[in-house]
């Protein structure tokens, strides 16, 4: 732009005849001039190197039109003034120059139109230049808005750091960009993004210019850490070389940027960036921006850093509790096992007989025995709750038999305490889907717990009966965003004891709570036995609550959702769940009765690879049963559900698509449906719901 | 009079547990290791094994494995002693062709029962 004032004026001649007297003309005037010789295309190319300001043409020159247009396009953005030099006064090409003169050409009247024109290319390309710039300003704007977004969607440092060089590299274009990424603990990297491979000089200069940087950034001279040049690991990347050009010492010359990276104390790096082009304050302003914009999704990485560090230690800590837990119980019960059948054999009076004071004595020893196992067995049930081993045998059972063995269990404590256990039963309870032993554990917990909490001459009363999911409270359960669907069993054990607080009841079924509450600690139990009883209920898709007043009694209640073919396979699916990070569920119903199953085990399709040993098949029910269900529910036909564990979402996409163009091929009329899950925040209504 | 073999590592367990079995009528031979144990399940001919899982040298599950799985052996019913209690075990076992688990503390009355079961 500024050329133009300082530089000699470029002049374009394309006319016909003398040209001389024109072009001398100029000259006198201070111009550069030159003269149009060859055919078009050359004078085109003249123009395009020469660059003129001015361009006189005239207008009855052959292919003038063309050159005109020519002309503009040759040199877009360079204002080029075209003065047409117009002989007869019809000429149609006025529209496509910037200015006419009439021939024969006056000189004043020449230099009077090339003057006023070279004023309007002067305002034409400063608004060229202003226009460019507020280009660039909108496309940095858009890069930092691209940015800022990209910014908040990683946690992952390294990734923060290219994001900010990329962005950098978008906006600024570097020559060469150098981030030097602070690690207090350990080696600290130098990023170095060069577009010619730079010397070994350069980079040692570099690993001691990032150093130094590093040093400046605090005014008190005091370091968070002391870093050496020897403690820098170097990563380079070379980007667009294309020649073999080396950088040498010579880009420290270049115009750079510098910024620390850091809020407030947390400090994360220093970037630098070189160009051989100098920087404007907009790209000043706008490299500030970048690096102060890091800053943050990099301290939210390094608490998540912090956060998954620490999490990843306290569920080592708990499974390595958990671990112990189980060793010692299991260590236990090997030294308990003599100590016992000595009991017994003292006792039995086969080593000699014994005074009825030692009887008494040695039976006390033995009670105590027996509860010392039941304590174990129950820390033991609560390390594989926590750890996910506990195994469950579901089947389809009737519970009533095991609620009458209660009276039959409890009745020498029961008689002890002179306590009546009362059963009501309603008659022809409907059959669960359930593990029998552990549903017997539920209601011995119970019983238990009321005998204990109940005093001398007292009452318990086990009641059992059929119910809606209408019918109950559902504020009032214990588990926590139950919801309730359906028909369940409802048992209840209802106890004249002491009671408990209202404000206590959610804390009865926390880990240890009895040892907690000096109170009670001579009831004697760790007080396991109603956080195994919670978690036992969960697993079965139950709930439970309790009602109680202080001095006047607690009825514990118990619900068992009645099976159906959806409870059956949440239950599976839920087993999955806690014992697996991802699940893949795939339904697979069909219209008529197929072999495709067969087919597909056959072909091992649900057999795959390493998933072999976790893949199960649920064939819905065991086959004996079936027919009774049908008759209950009337709808399980070749429903099945295929549950693979361990699967991510990826590989199970593929694994589902597998199958179905099995089927498709097999000519099966099938219908499949798929659900993906993850441990963390899973919800098995969404996952049934998927399935469809 | 019917031949018992109790395979246990813990002293105290074989002796209360041979004496308790004596006292009923059977005749009881011992062994504290499972090599030991094998040997004698091999040797001794007896009608009946009960046999801990926790053993040095070879542990339950081998020497029922090995026992289930030969002919001339298979048809002795063998009793498991287990410290872990439950399905875990029990699957195991039921994988190796035990004919009964029992866990750790036992009562004897449970013991004599299973041994009863396959003997009378």
């Amino acid at each position: 732009m500024d050329n133009t004032t300082t530089a000699a004026i470029k002049a374009y001649l394309c006319l016909n005849g003398s040209n001389n007297l024109i072009k001398s003309f100029l000259q006198n005037n201070g111009f550069e001039v030159m003269e149009a010789i060859g055919n078009i295309e050359d004078n085109l190319t003249q123009i395009h190197h020469f660059m003129p300001d001015v361009v006189l043409i005239e207008d009855n020159l052959e292919n003038c039109e063309y050159v005109l247009r020519q002309i503009k396009s040759v040199a877009k953005n360079q204002n080029i003034q075209i003065i047409l030099v117009v002989n007869n006064e019809k000429t149609e090409f006025m529209g496509l120059s910037d200015g006419i003169i009439t021939n024969p050409i006056n000189e004043n009247v020449l230099i009077a139109t090339i003057n006023s024109h070279l004023k309007i290319k002067k305002s034409l390309d400063r608004l060229y230049e202003n226009n460019k710039e507020l280009s660039r300003s909108l496309y940095q704007l858009n890069v930092l808005y691209n940015t800022a977004s990209q910014f908040t969607g990683t946690l992952n440092t390294t990734k923060l750091f290219d994001i900010m060089i990329e962005a950098m590299e978008k906006t600024l274009s570097f020559d060469m960009a150098c981030v030097l990424l602070f690690n207090p603990t350990g080696k600290s990297i130098l990023n170095i993004n060069t577009i010619h491979t730079p010397s070994q000089n350069l980079t040692d200069a570099l690993k001691i210019r990032s150093v130094l940087n590093y040093k400046t950034i605090f005014d008190d001279g005091i370091l968070p850490n002391e870093k050496d040049f020897d403690e820098i690991e170097l990563i380079q990347k070379v980007k667009q070389s294309r020649s073999n050009k080396i950088f040498g010492l010579e880009v420290l010359s270049y115009d750079s940027l510098f910024a620390p990276i850091k809020v407030g104390s947390d400090f994360f790096g220093v970037v630098e960036i070189f160009r051989s082009l100098p920087y404007s304050t907009e790209d000043v302003t706008c490299f500030q921006a970048i690096s102060h914009q890091v800053a943050l999704p990099l301290r939210s990485a390094k608490l998540y850093e912090e956060i998954s560090i620490t999490n990843k230690k306290l569920e080592k800590l708990e499974k390595l509790k958990s671990e112990f837990v189980s060793i010692v119980s299991h260590e236990l019960r090997t030294p308990l096992t003599p100590i016992n059948n000595s009991l017994e054999i003292v006792l039995s009076e086969q080593a000699g007989a014994i005074t009825p004071d030692t009887r008494n004595f040695i039976s006390m020893a033995k009670r105590n025995i027996q509860r010392l196992s039941g304590i174990i067995e129950d820390l033991l049930d609560l390390s594989r709750i926590q750890t996910g081993k506990l195994d469950f045998k579901y089947k389809i059972v009737d519970i009533t038999p095991s609620l009458e063995l209660l009276q039959k269990t409890f009745s020498q404590v029961a008689n002890e305490k002179n306590i009546k256990i009362n059963l009501n039963i309603e008659q022809k309870l409907p059959e669960i889907y359930a593990d029998i032993r552990r549903i017997e554990q539920i209601f011995t917990n119970l019983v238990s717990n009321s005998i204990k909490f109940t005093s001398d001459n007292g009452e318990i009363t086990v009641t059992a009966r059929l119910v809606e999911n209408s019918e109950i409270d559902e504020t009032k359960l214990i588990l926590p965003a139950k919801k309730l669907d359906g028909k369940y069993i409802l048992i209840s054990v209802k106890d004249n004891g002491i009671g408990i607080k209202q404000e206590d009841i959610p804390k009865i079924f926390d880990k240890f709570s009895q040892i907690e509450s000096s109170l009670n600690r001579n009831k004697g139990g760790v007080g396991l036995g109603l956080t195994i009883t919670k978690q036992l209920i969960d697993s079965h898709l139950g709930a439970i609550w309790v009602d109680s007043v202080e001095k006047q009694g607690s009825v514990f209640n118990v619900l068992l959702p009645l099976l159906s073919e959806r409870k059956t396979f949440e239950m599976d699916v839920m087993r999955a769940l806690t014992n697996y990070d991802d699940v893949g569920i795939i339904k697979i119903s069909m219209k008529e009765n197929t072999d495709t199953i067969s087919k597909l085990k056959e072909n091992k399709l649900l057999n795959l690879t390493a998933l072999s040993k976790e893949l199960f098949i649920n064939e819905e029910v065991p086959k004996e049963t079936k027919e009774e269900i049908e008759e209950k529910i009337g709808e399980i036909k070749n429903v099945y559900y295929a549950c693979i564990p361990k699967i991510t979402q990826e590989s199970f996409d593929a694994f589902f698509k597998t199958i179905n163009e099995f089927c498709i091929k097999n000519n099966d009329d099938i219908i499949l449906s798929k659900a993906h899950s993850k441990k963390d925040g899973t919800d098995i209504g969404k996952i049934i719901k998927q399935l469809g | 009079m019917k031949k018992i073999l109790i395979v246990d590592d813990e002293k105290d367990i074989v002796e209360t547990l041979s004496f308790m079995l004596k006292a009923k009528g059977f005749e009881c031979i011992t062994a504290l290791d499972g090599e030991e144990g094998l040997n004698k399940a091999k040797n001794e001919n007896p009608d009946l094994v009960i046999l801990d899982v926790m053993m040095p040298k070879i542990n339950g599950y081998k020497i029922c494995r090995l026992l289930k799985f030969d002919n001339r052996y298979k048809n002795i019913p063998i009793i498991m002693i287990t410290a872990r209690s439950q399905d875990e075990d029990k699957i195991i076992g039921e994988e190796t062709g035990a004919d009964e688990y029992i866990t750790k503390p036992f009562e004897f009355s449970d013991v004599l029962e299973k041994i009863e079961k396959h003997l009378i």
